[in-house]
């Protein structure tokens, strides 16, 4: 029989915030790099043209570099960078390979729609050495993607173009409805782009991969709309502890 | 570009279904839907190349004989053409032709492949001469313009002109020229926009009997922008942008010629050719080994050399010839990629790697443990855009905003996290804790950019019953932060509600700090709770208003207490969002315990009503009081 003196006081119930699950899966995924050797590198999201295009063998003529799809500012002289791959470049110009880098965080596109926003998150990734093939990047994004999704997930690569990777992939996996869902881009580091960063591309070679946060945490969390992860609602942010 | 699946298996020698073909062009890297028997194709900028019939069917040779060779041509020697044209562009414009023909009569009752493609791609006809010159663009990739030759004098050229000039296209639509442009002029007046669209003065009509096509190379430089810059749809300036191939106008020309002669009866042909240089093959050492390296293969010379010449390379001693019409070929790592498509990317084996790791130096130590501490004490961290309408002097303006709104960069957190709050707030929500971590620039130091905490909070501490009465103030939050770093002083400000869109009252603490100014004691912030590892289904939120209930029960005998707030905290209907203990008081001389719960309602579909909330309520009152001592004062 409980007294009087004998009554807990209720349990308080658990009152934590959250991290927003953007970050949240950006970190995670950076961990899973991390975990692998991967080091992380930082860079400003503000940058030169130079970094965000002509290192990275972007032509003037290429499409991307039109008023359209990239911010500039401060009279055209600097840009928003359009991808994380900038900072791998000042990265592999700093350091000698071998080198594995990663980079995540905010970049910018002059988008916006219901699947596109002019803000968005990248994480990327560069790996550096003698030897390094196209074989070895499969085995990575098997171990990126099983990870992410599971090991029973099946996954295909298709032959893609970007300029600073040659050959180049977009890997799409397979969705419970049977439809391809693009994951990541990837590739063979282009030797024009190892060679801007001063790597001698006759002994080294190198891969490089990016992924779109948003894209990946819609799909892990069942999130239809874009726009939901910047709406700031509580009741949103509330169910991602 | 939408390419009919019949018009590529009609020149495939062996059968081949849709599904098939379909997934042979994924495997060349070429994604698309299909529809109806219509391949939407996207390809990627690099593959110009591709975007026609013939240029599909090329890359298609890796797995089938075709039949792209075997087309009709017109054949028979063709008479000079005498023009007065002056390319004073040659290095935008290297190759040009014209050809004149002349027709005694004309039709638009097609035959043959004609006669499919407008068929199939419900396509409207337009005028004889221009829907052979758009069905020989889909076939051969090749864009031609056709001048009605009654319209066009015998003297004309291609300048690069730079300034303001008007300009009328074939299809009636006034575009005022800027800048530089690489344009066709007769006189004084501009008659084509190089690439992009003709001009009306000289357009064809149902009536044209002779007609001057002119096919061209143009750099893609000269042709890129344009058809943005004036709001033009334009598939031959798509084509050109991406690269034609520079040999092919002979080819193409004649295959014009057949066409036309198989639909009309030809009175006479001429042709005028210019070229500023002879056209030189790119070639590339023969070295399978660079290529197994870059793959992770492991194949033969003989394998290599078949995948090429089934892709139309050809070979000369130990070098590679690379085709004309692939001008995105130059080094060994763009023949690398043919080969792993052509055995395709799944087929190439994978192969295991181990990085020498490296200590990670991770700078993001620091932001970690703030977020940690935050998330703690029941902070919830939101991302916010960068992009705001005005942020005074120092804000760095966006060149080409999406809209005045977003014309300048955020130098703070600060009217970000207020329209956070604000925005909650008009959500019914009492207890707001909110964060961002961001980096802020200014136009003094764009190169210096500047890492932010931003923390904003209001109304109640929070929802449990030691809490819940106890308001959120500055001096609340600066003890609070003491635990996070002793070292530093958190200078918490009160946000004025009289410039803000609210009604409420409750103060509105704010602070912003510098991440550089936390000491390292922070390093030995203990985390309390950690990220979830599992990742959640998100459940879509209810846009209506929630409904809000107190209760409080009385009980007299102790044995029964955790009966009574377990029921009620287990409780489950989908109209309950919420249920939480925001009272609980003890009686000693009266030897009584009163617990309050607090019921949030919320329906999905539609704003609550009344009686729906009652009619839970009661349930959820009924089974308390089935509980013996248990009472709710008050209640009749």
């Amino acid at each position: 029989m409980s007294t009087f003196d004998d009554i807990d006081s209720p349990k308080l119930a658990e009152d934590f915030g959250a991290y927003h699950p953007i970050n949240h899966m950006k970190d995670s995924i950076m961990n899973l790099l991390v975990s692998l050797g991967f080091e992380i590198v930082n860079g400003p999201e503000i940058e030169s043209e130079e970094f965000n295009f002509d290192m990275l063998n972007i032509k003037k003529s290429h499409p991307a570099r039109q008023m359209h799809d990239t911010f500039y500012v401060n009279n055209k002289t600097n840009v928003l960078r359009t991808h994380t791959s900038p900072v791998q470049i000042r990265g592999m110009l700093e350091k000698k390979p071998p080198l594995a880098f990663i980079s995540g965080g905010k970049v910018f596109r002059k988008d916006d729609d219901s699947t596109h926003l002019p803000m968005f998150h990248q994480v990327e990734g560069i790996y550096v050495d003698e030897g390094v093939s196209f074989s070895n990047l499969k085995d990575l994004i098997f171990r990126i993607i099983h990870s992410l999704f599971g090991d029973d997930v099946q996954l295909r690569f298709r032959p893609s173009y970007f300029p600073f990777t040659e050959p180049s992939a977009e890997v799409d996996i397979l969705s419970k409805d049977g439809k391809w869902l693009e994951i990541l881009g990837c590739g063979i580091v282009n030797p024009v782009v190892l060679e801007n960063c001063k790597i001698d591309s006759t002994k080294f070679s190198g891969f490089a991969f990016g992924l779109g946060v948003e894209r990946i945490a819609m799909l892990k969390y069942g999130v239809n709309d874009i726009r939901e992860f910047y709406k700031s609602n509580l009741d949103f942010l509330n169910q991602f502890k | 570009m939408k390419i009919a699946y019949r018009h590529l298996a009609d020149n495939i020698k062996s059968s081949v279904s849709i599904d098939e073909m379909s997934e042979k062009l994924f495997q060349l890297g070429h994604e698309h839907e299909i529809s109806d028997g219509i391949f939407d194709m996207e390809f990627t900028p690099n593959r110009g190349d591709c975007l026609s019939v013939d240029g599909l069917l090329r890359d298609l040779s890796v797995f089938y004989a075709t039949t792209i060779d075997d087309k009709d041509t017109y054949k028979p020697l063709i008479n000079p053409l005498s023009i007065n044209f002056s390319n004073n562009c040659q290095v935008d414009c290297p190759y040009i032709s014209f050809l004149k023909i002349e027709i005694a009569d004309n039709t638009l009752d097609y035959q043959g492949c004609l006669q499919n493609y407008f068929k199939d791609l419900k396509i409207n006809k337009n005028n004889f001469f221009t829907d052979i010159s758009n069905y020989i663009s889909y076939e051969t990739g090749q864009p031609t313009h056709c001048y009605d030759a009654s319209k066009l004098d015998n003297k004309f050229s291609l300048e690069q002109l730079d300034g303001n000039f008007s300009f009328e296209t074939l299809l009636g639509k006034s575009i005022e020229l800027t800048g530089k442009n690489l344009v066709f002029v007769q006189g004084e007046e501009i008659i084509n926009l190089a690439g992009v669209v003709g001009g009306k003065s000289t357009s064809c009509d149902k009536n044209t009997k002779t007609v001057i096509v002119e096919c061209a190379y143009f750099n893609p430089e000269a042709i890129i922008g344009k058809s943005v810059k004036y709001g033009i749809q334009s598939e031959s300036a798509h084509k050109f942008e991406r690269n034609v191939d520079p040999t092919c106008h002979d080819k193409v020309l004649r295959r014009f010629l057949a066409l036309v002669d198989s639909h009309a009866n030809i009175k006479n042909i001429e042709l005028f050719t210019n070229k500023s240089n002879e056209f030189n093959a790119t070639s590339i050492e023969l070295n399978v080994n660079t290529i197994n390296r870059i793959i992770g293969s492991d194949i033969t010379e003989d394998s290599y050399k078949n995948y090429l010449s089934r892709l139309g390379f050809t070979f000369s001693n130990k070098e590679i010839l690379v085709p004309s019409y692939r001008s995105d070929i130059i080094t060994q790592n763009d023949l690398a990629e043919e080969i792993a498509r052509s055995i395709g990317y799944d087929n190439i084996p994978v192969k295991n790697f181990n990085i020498l790791s490296r200590i990670s130096e991770c700078n993001e130590v620091k932001a970690n443990k703030i977020k940690s501490f935050l998330v703690d004490n029941g902070f919830f961290e939101v991302i916010n855009s960068p992009f705001i309408a005005n942020g005074g002097d120092s804000s760095i303006k966006v060149d080409n905003p999406l809209d005045s709104n977003r014309e300048f960069l955020r130098v703070n957190l600060r009217d970000s996290l207020i329209g956070n709050l604000l925005y909650n707030e008009r959500r019914q929500k009492d207890s707001i804790k909110l964060f961002e971590i961001s980096d802020v620039y200014s136009s003094s130091q764009i190169a210096n950019k500047k890492r932010v905490l931003g923390v904003i909070a209001s109304g109640r501490v929070g929802k449990n019953y030691k809490e819940f009465s106890k308001k959120i103030s500055n001096d609340y939050l600066k003890n609070l932060f003491k635990v996070l770093d002793s070292e530093m002083s958190f200078n918490f400000e009160n946000i004025l509600r009289e410039n803000l869109d609210t009604k409420l009252k409750t103060s509105i603490s704010y602070l912003e700090v510098d991440l550089d100014d936390f000491s390292i004691d922070i390093n030995n912030y203990k985390e309390l709770s950690s990220p979830p590892l599992n990742y959640i289904k998100y459940k879509p939120i209810s846009e209506y208003p929630s409904s809000v209930r107190d209760i409080s029960f009385s009980i007299t005998n102790p044995s029964n207490f955790k009966q009574l707030e377990e029921s009620i905290l287990n409780f489950e209907h989908e109209l309950l969002k919420d249920v939480h203990i925001f009272d609980f008081y003890k009686n000693q001389k009266m030897l009584e315990i009163k617990i309050g719960f607090r019921f949030i309602f919320q329906s999905s579909k539609s704003t609550i009503t009344e009686s729906e909330v009652n009619k839970v309520v009661s349930n959820i009152m009924s089974i308390a009081l089935e509980i013996e001592t248990v009472s709710i004062p008050g209640l009749l």
